[in-house]
C-alpha cells in the first residue's frame, strides 16, 4: 500500500509542467538534439534558453520549416541543420512552444494557437 | 523540478537502496556467451578492428592493448539518438579525465560520408579531449560486424532517420577484449552505474599491478 501511495504522490508532484502534451512532444521530437534540459551539445546543437526566439510564437517557423546555416553559419562543420517538423498541427506546435517557454524563459506568457497560426503564415 | 518532486525522488532512492543491498565489490561480470575449451573458461571477446581516427592514425586492438575501452557506434549526420549518446560519453570522459587507462572510441557506421576530415570537424566542434577519444572510420561491413561483437545492433535502413538503425549502447571493454558492462546512451540514468563499473575495472587492474 505504501509504495503505491508513494508512486501516486511522486507522479503528481513531478508533473510540474502544465503543458503535458508539449512536454511529451518535446521529449520525443526535440530532446534527442537539444537535450532534456534544453542545453544542446557544444558547437553542434544550440541551447534553447538563450535563443532570440524564446518568449513568444516566433519559434513556430523554425519548428515547422527547420533551420539551416543560421546559428552555426560560421562553423565549418557540415550538417548545420535542424530538420523541419511538417507533420505537427498548430495546436501541437503551440504546446511545444509553451512547454519550452514555461520551462526556460522568464517571465512566462502563454502563446495562443492564433498567434502561432499568424506566425506560421508569415514564415519566410 | 519542484521541492516535492525532489522529496519523493529521494524517498524512492532510499527504498531502492534498501532493497538492493548487494556488495558493491562483487566482481564485474563477463557479458556474452561463455564456453569451455580444454577445461578452461573462454569468455566472449569483441572483434578485431583496424580503423583510422580523426587524425588519420590507424587504431587497432593491438595499439590499445593496455587500455580500458569505452565505445559507442554513431554517425555524424545522425538526426536521432546520437547527440544524446555522445553527451553521455562526454560525461564519462569528464569523470575519467585524469585516468589515462580509459580510452574512448566512437565508430562511425556511415564511413561513406564520415571520412577522416569530417570526423575531425565533428570532434573539433564537440570540444572534447581528442588525445583519448578517437572517432573511427573503416570498412562499413567490417564495422557492422564489429558492432555485433559489441552487442550493438547496427544496420542500414532506408526508413530509419538518417538511413541507419542502431542502438545507443555505450560499451565497456577490458584490456583483454571482454565486454564487462554497458549503459543505454539514450538514458542518462544508466550512466552513473557504468562510470562506477569503469572505476571498479580500473581499480582492479591497478591492484593487480602492485
Ligand atoms: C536533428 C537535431 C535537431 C532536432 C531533432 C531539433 N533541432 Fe532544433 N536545432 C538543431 C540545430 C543543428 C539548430 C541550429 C541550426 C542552424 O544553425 O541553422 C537548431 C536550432 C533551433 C532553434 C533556434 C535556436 C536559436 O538560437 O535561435 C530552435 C528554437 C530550435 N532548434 C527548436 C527545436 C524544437 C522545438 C525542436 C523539436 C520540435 C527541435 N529544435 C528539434 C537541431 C535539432
Amino acid at each position: 500500500m505504501l509504495p503505491i501511495l508513494l508512486l501516486i504522490l511522486t507522479v503528481s508532484a513531478c508533473n510540474d509542467s502544465p503543458y503535458m502534451q508539449g512536454k511529451r512532444l518535446y521529449t520525443v521530437r526535440c530532446a534527442n538534439c537539444h537535450m532534456e534540459d534544453g542545453t544542446g551539445l557544444s558547437r553542434l546543437i544550440p541551447p534553447l534558453a538563450t535563443s532570440k526566439l524564446m518568449g513568444g510564437a516566433a519559434m513556430a517557423c523554425v519548428i515547422a520549416n527547420g533551420l539551416r546555416d543560421t546559428i552555426f553559419r560560421d562553423s565549418v562543420y557540415l550538417p548545420r541543420e535542424m530538420p523541419a517538423f511538417k507533420g505537427l498541427s498548430s495546436t501541437e506546435v503551440t504546446n511545444i512552444i509553451n512547454y519550452i517557454n514555461h520551462t526556460w524563459h522568464k517571465p512566462f506568457t502563454e502563446t495562443t494557437i492564433l498567434e502561432v497560426e499568424e506566425a506560421l503564415k508569415a514564415c519566410p | 523540478m519542484n521541492k516535492f518532486c525532489c522529496l519523493f525522488i529521494t524517498a524512492w532512492v532510499t527504498v531502492v537502496m534498501l532493497l538492493s543491498c548487494k556488495s558493491p565489490n562483487e566482481d564485474l561480470p563477463y557479458l556474452g556467451q561463455t564456453t569451455q575449451a580444454d577445461g578452461k573458461t573462454v569468455h566472449h571477446k569483441v572483434g578485431n578492428f583496424s580503423h583510422y581516427n580523426q587524425d588519420s592514425v590507424l587504431v587497432t586492438n593491438k595499439s590499445l592493448a593496455d587500455k580500458v575501452i569505452v565505445a559507442d557506434f554513431f554517425f555524424t549526420s545522425c538526426p536521432s539518438i546520437c547527440p544524446k549518446v555522445i553527451r553521455e560519453m562526454m560525461k564519462i570522459q569528464e569523470a575519467f579525465k585524469d585516468e589515462p587507462m580509459v580510452t574512448f572510441l566512437s565508430f562511425t557506421i556511415d564511413p561513406k560520408r564520415d571520412d577522416v576530415a569530417r570526423l575531425k570537424l565533428y570532434a573539433d566542434n564537440l570540444g572534447i579531449d581528442q588525445s583519448r577519444w578517437y572517432f573511427l572510420t573503416g570498412d562499413k561491413d567490417a564495422t557492422f560486424d564489429l558492432a555485433n561483437t559489441f552487442f550493438v545492433a547496427a544496420f542500414e535502413d532506408k526508413d530509419a532517420p538518417g538511413g541507419f538503425d542502431h542502438s545507443g549502447k555505450i560499451i565497456l571493454v577490458d584490456k583483454e577484449g571482454h565486454v564487462r558492462s554497458f549503459s543505454e546512451g539514450t538514458d542518462p540514468s544508466t550512466t552513473p552505474k557504468l562510470i562506477n563499473d569503469i572505476r571498479r575495472l580500473v581499480d582492479l587492474y591497478k591492484a593487480n599491478q602492485k
